[in-house]
């Protein structure tokens, strides 16, 4: 399977929010925090279509995520906070008390979505 | 650079006719804002509301709010801080290279026009998010954006504030800050504060290992904290207070579900530009709140013999 570099922001968005409010405990906000969006040439590129699985790697951990196509600029992927992306985020703070919680430069390898 | 120069949402709804929204995206995190206190409404001296206001978006995509916007400006990402400097630049009549301008994925006559409309501008504001806050060079970036907004003051009014997610972030920060000079990472190990990020910060404490019990009160950081700092809360005795069943609770040794601030339970909620608010509960329960719980804690370590407040050199007024 074809690795590629791409730059993950997780971010808010509005469905994330309303979930956190209502409650965690359920396959609603598992969906949200597990859907990562990236640009249609890039799915193209990686070979996966709407809804397949991919992996996502950095230097401190990997999650898996299912892809959605959406307007974002190309090599970049969003993903809304949440458990995976926690398995993602490196520890270190540089003295500020704040991890980088943006920006990451990620490896994204799709799952084999044949065997699923 | 230091000090922020802001104000309150009041005055932006009565004043402001020129908003930049940096590294946020309020129509999907603040549903509520533009049509309560910035954008929309008419003021008392912007009476025609939206059609007095000139609106700006800097983002590294083009998010919902753009669509709310007049001018949308598309950075590269990582480059805020370069583009804020070159904005403090030009606003002074600085010469600027125009490689270091092509580098931010602008150009110099939309940076040139952004510097006009901010000279022009009666009463400006600055509300910058996350993806200012949290990229590469974090508090770097924000102390950028203050120090332009202060610097602007020169030539017209203008502020800046952050935008400021979840319930009552806010008035953490200000009850932390009134109370002992700090906004976070404080250390009371001594009997008084001492304040230094990256050695007491909540992060920092849990990689190292250096805490051997926690007392989560509103937050989940099971689902938002680096994997290393949920691994140690795991291993330590963990408690947690929250209404719900969160990542948190079940990784805790213990959870007391508590009542819904301003849902189920009174208090003070502190908006994002520091106005505290009282808030009435709608509903009743029979779960305590927050408040009763920690005083219930409070209560049982003082009548330990060794307690610290018997040394004198705690308070109860510090709880």
């Amino acid at each position: 399977m074809a690795t590629k570099q791409f730059l993950l922001n997780p971010s808010r968005t509005g469905k994330q929010g309303t979930q956190i409010n209502i409650g965690k405990d359920n396959d609603e906000y598992e969906s949200i925090v597990n859907t990562l969006t990236m640009h249609p040439d890039d799915m193209a590129s990686l070979g996966v279509s709407q809804g397949d699985s991919v992996v996502v790697r950095t230097e401190y951990g990997e999650a898996t995520f299912n892809c959605e196509s959406g307007n974002t600029p190309e090599g970049m992927l969003f993903v809304p906070y949440g458990p995976p992306t926690c398995r993602l985020m490196g520890a270190v703070t540089d003295g500020t008390g704040m991890p980088m919680s943006k920006g990451w430069l990620v490896e994204v390898e799709p799952v084999d979505n044949e065997l699923k | 650079m230091g000090g922020k120069v802001t104000c309150t949402l009041g005055e932006v709804k009565n004043r402001a006719d020129f908003i930049v929204y940096w590294g946020g995206n309020p129509a999907e995190c603040h549903p509520r804002h533009f049509t309560k206190y910035a954008l929309i409404p008419k003021g008392k001296f912007v009476p025609r509301g939206r059609k007095d206001r000139t609106m700006v978006l800097v983002d590294i995509r083009e998010t919902k709010s753009a669509r709310a916007s007049d001018i949308f400006l598309q950075i590269k990402p990582g480059k805020d801080f370069e583009v804020l400097t070159i904005l403090r630049a030009l606003v002074k009549n600085q010469p600027v290279d125009r490689t270091q301008v092509s580098d931010t994925g602008l150009t110099m006559d939309q940076l040139q026009d952004m510097v006009d409309r901010m000279k022009r501008a009666k009463f400006g504001v600055f509300f910058f998010g996350m993806g200012l806050s949290m990229t590469r060079g974090k508090h770097m970036n924000s102390a950028a954006v203050l120090t332009l907004a202060a610097e602007l003051n020169a030539y017209t009014k203008f502020v800046a504030m952050p935008m400021r997610g979840h319930g009552n972030v806010t008035g953490a920060d200000v009850v932390m800050r009134w109370q002992t000079g700090y906004p976070f990472g404080i250390n009371f190990s001594r009997g008084y504060p001492r304040f230094n990020p990256g050695e007491f910060s909540t992060i920092d404490l849990l990689v190292r290992g250096d805490a051997d019990a926690a007392l989560i009160l509103g937050a989940d950081p099971g689902a938002t904290m680096p994997q290393p700092c949920i691994d140690h809360l795991a291993r330590i005795p963990t408690i947690v207070l929250d209404p719900k069943v969160t990542h948190t609770s079940r990784l805790a040794k213990v959870h007391i579900t508590t009542a819904a601030t301003g849902i189920s339970a009174p208090g003070t909620a502190y908006r994002m530009d520091e106005v505290p608010l009282p808030l009435r509960p709608a509903l009743q329960t029979s779960y305590p709140t927050d408040e009763q719980i920690i005083r219930r804690i409070y209560d049982a370590v003082a009548s330990k013999p060794d307690w610290m407040i018997h040394s004198g050199k705690m308070t109860s007024a510090q709880i």
